[in-house]
């Protein structure tokens, strides 16, 4: 049985956000529910989807992390960072080295590290690299650190074929990927397992983060970004935070580049490159800044918008397929452009906004629409002078005097706009 | 530049280079060569300046701007209508397009997010470097033939002055970016225009105040950065081939000369242009191959920017900023 993907994801967050506003329970408890239904939908994907999506979909896990992480530095902290594709590469490399070492310079002809303990070492090497960077950060703020960062992420291919020896230059390295456990081997075909190997890294990864970010740490990360000298007024260590947000980020990236280079048995220098670097930054902004469901979302922006937002547009007549498919970043920036000029906090805020929409207020507004027309429609009567009235009176003596009264309170009580942006902020 | 410049005869040692006391001349001429690639960073180091200045926004978009504008030259160009075959009309037209470029651009998507947060704006200029980027790929990297883009001069045929034998299009490189830069000057210094830019750049409100159009003027500043773009692609195009990267190594000299020099500092992106251009060439032909050589300097200049904003975030000559809390 094989379901097409959009059916699919159309049915699993329908379910899921049915569940979320079931008015059933309490709110933590729909929470959780629609959560756990989304997680269920996710583990049934792999046997309902074709082989490419499944892929998609394995991609989208390891993306999701990346940009959680990219999303714990720029979103909660905001130090905006060009450079997250070298955590990312420099993660796929050390799963590559560890896994192929036998060929590396002969540095140890002992077998290959089993692949389970390489994601860990990855993701500790770059947070490694992210404390090492994150210190002189600490100097730098806005543009500066966007350009320091966007060096270095430039360098890292560089440096990569420039010293192969180690690194295996510009062909890169191959390893095969791991196969499926044996006690799993009669029930998962290779790209399922890794899947959930990668389904797995992400909810466990996204839980921490969630544990992380609501508490106290979640807290000082955000007081920082909103103002350095009003967080260190309160007592909190603005240096330690910021260096922190970096090496958490750090973290993730590499997991997420390790998870990369073992879906793909494959890592080179073109792996991560700049404009995929620049597409993380644009995946958490059409997402959600400082939102973990935004990061998903942009993960799932980031590969789907080259695979289907081309091939989808160019069945418009006027444009031609074969055009369009080879400009995927034509949609991707101009996406990125105007989601930053109509919904400055991507498409997770939007949806925050929508899940906190009133009904009965936005109701409420409508109601008092007739009293408002009838009034509108008076003034302009009188505007254009079609009453009948005597020398000397103005407008304003023809005026019905109960009906002044309301339609001012009307007015008041039905500026509708105050209470919505309130209550959706 | 020397990975740019491969396809010059001389611009590659092969082989690792005597040391400056024993070949003087050759010192000589890498410095002069240095100078010249050097003029060509000092003049997107001053776009990058231009804007940085008057609206304290680094346009990440301004390598593909000067991208699209050349690739757009070369369209003209091909198109065969004698007036634009001539390639010094076609140079004019980069700076023209290139103007009209920086002014759209400045009025359609910058103008919203205007005194929105870093982070808003830095996303913007991105998904104008993708969009661009992709466009131009879209448009014009479809045909696997080099791409020649047409120089005034001759890219092969070099002169010789005194010790330093020069390539002709070097010089027309840095005599085109030093007469921009000229011009510029004297823009700023002896005009009205000038003036109020000026004013506008050091306070806003208060060149309000005065009668200034605040707006216009950022439009003109982003104007004049698009057409020093433009300019700098259409001197840079005939000795690369052409295709939709071909400027990011040139931005990124660019960047790092203007924060040598100074992110506010217009007389400091020229000096760090020619400090980074003379750099390079030294790094290129006095550092053993098997370490550095010529395609790790760009990696080595972006160092040296990292170093310095870590060292003097303003700059040799930019003006430290007090931010009131």
């Amino acid at each position: 049985m094989e379901m097409n993907i959009w059916l699919f994801l159309v049915l699993s967050l329908g379910v899921s956000g049915l569940v979320r506003v079931a008015p059933l329970g309490s709110e933590r408890q729909r929470i959780l529910a629609s959560l756990l239904v989304l997680l269920a939908f996710m583990c049934w994907a792999p046997f309902v989807l074709d082989n490419f999506r499944l892929i998609q979909m394995t991609r989208i896990a390891t993306l999701g992390l990346a940009l959680l992480g990219l999303n714990i530095l720029t979103g909660y902290n905001g130090q905006v960072s060009l450079g997250h594709g070298a955590f990312v590469l420099m993660g796929a490399y050390t799963v590559a080295v560890l896994l192929d070492r036998n060929e590396q310079l002969n540095l140890i002809d002992a077998t290959p590290w089993p692949f389970w303990a390489t994601i860990f070492v990855a993701g500790f090497l770059a947070a490694a690299a992210g404390l090492v960077i994150g210190v002189p950060a600490l100097r730098l703020s806005g543009p500066y650190l966007a350009i320091a960062t966007l060096a270095v992420m430039i360098s890292m291919p560089i440096i990569v074929r420039k010293y192969g020896t180690f690194t295996g230059g510009s062909q890169g390295l191959g390893f095969s990927r791991p196969p499926p456990p044996p006690f799993l081997e009669d029930l998962l075909r290779r790209e399922q397992w890794l899947y959930f190997l990668c389904l797995l890294a992400l909810v466990v990864m996204t839980f921490l983060a969630w544990n992380l970010l609501r508490g106290q740490f979640g807290r000082s990360l955000q007081a920082v970004r909103d103002s350095e000298v009003a967080a260190a007024a309160m007592g909190i260590h603005v240096a330690r935070v910021k260096v922190l947000a970096f090496v958490i980020s750090a973290f993730y990236a590499g997991v997420a580049g390790a998870l990369l280079a073992l879906i793909s048995g494959i890592v080179n220098p073109e792996t991560v490159d700049i404009v995929q670097s620049i597409n993380y930054l644009a995946g958490i902004v059409i997402g959600g800044l400082a939102s973990i469901m935004g990061s998903l979302i942009g993960a799932a922006a980031i590969v789907f918008i080259p695979s289907d937002a081309a091939s989808e547009l160019a069945k418009l007549p006027f444009l031609d397929a074969n055009m369009l498919r080879r400009a995927p970043g034509a949609i991707q920036g101009a996406v990125v452009i105007v989601v930053m000029l109509l919904m400055p906090y991507g498409v997770a805020g939007a949806a925050h906004r929508l899940l906190r929409l009133r009904p009965e207020r936005a109701l409420a507004r409508w109601r008092e629409a007739p009293a408002l027309a009838r009034g509108a429609l008076q003034r302009a009567s009188w505007a254009w002078d079609l009453r009948p009235r005597s020398a000397g009176q103005g407008p304003g003596q023809n005026r019905p005097q109960g009906e002044v009264v309301s339609h001012g309170e009307g007015g008041k009580a039905t500026d509708p706009e105050g209470d919505l942006t309130k209550g959706g902020q | 530049m020397e990975g740019l410049l491969a396809g010059l005869p001389g611009a590659m040692p092969v082989f690792l280079a005597p040391a400056p006391w024993e070949d003087w001349s050759l010192f000589g001429e890498q410095i002069v060569l240095g100078l010249l690639t050097g003029a060509l960073y000092a003049l997107v180091a001053l776009a990058i300046v231009l804007i940085y200045r008057s609206t304290d926004i680094i346009n990440f978009a301004q390598s593909e701007m000067a991208m699209f504008g050349t690739f757009a030259m070369w369209s003209i160009w091909l198109s065969g209508v004698p007036l634009f075959s001539n390639p010094w009309m076609l140079l004019v037209l980069a700076g023209l397009f290139g103007l009209g470029m920086g002014a759209v651009v400045e009025r359609v998507v910058i103008r919203p997010v205007e005194g929105k947060p870093v982070l808003t704006i830095v996303v913007v200029t991105l998904g104008l470097f993708l969009l661009l980027n992709s466009v131009a790929t879209w448009i014009w990297a479809q045909g696997e033939l080099p791409k020649v883009f047409p120089s005034p001069l001759s890219v092969l045929e070099s002169i010789k002055v005194g010790f330093a034998t020069i390539p002709e299009h070097r010089l027309l490189i840095f005599a085109v970016g030093a007469a921009a830069m000229v011009l510029l000057g004297l823009l700023f210094n002896y005009t009205k225009l000038g003036l109020a830019m000026r004013a506008t750049a050091q306070n806003p409100l208060a060149a309000q105040l005065m009668g200034i159009n605040v707006g216009n003027m950022l439009t003109v500043g982003w104007a004049l950065s698009g057409a020093l773009g433009g300019i700098a692609g259409a001197l840079i195009a005939p000795v690369v081939t052409l295709h939709p990267a071909f400027m990011l190594p040139v931005i990124l000299y660019a960047f790092s000369a203007a924060v040598l020099g100074g992110l506010n500092s217009v007389p400091g992106a020229v000096v760090g242009g020619f400090i980074i251009g003379v750099g390079e060439n030294l790094l290129a032909t006095y550092t053993p191959r098997a370490i550095f050589g010529p395609e790790m300097s760009l990696p080595l200049a972006l160092m040296l920017l990292v170093v310095i904003l870590l060292v003097r975030p303003t700059g040799l000559l930019g003006e430290r900023t007090v931010r009131k809390v």
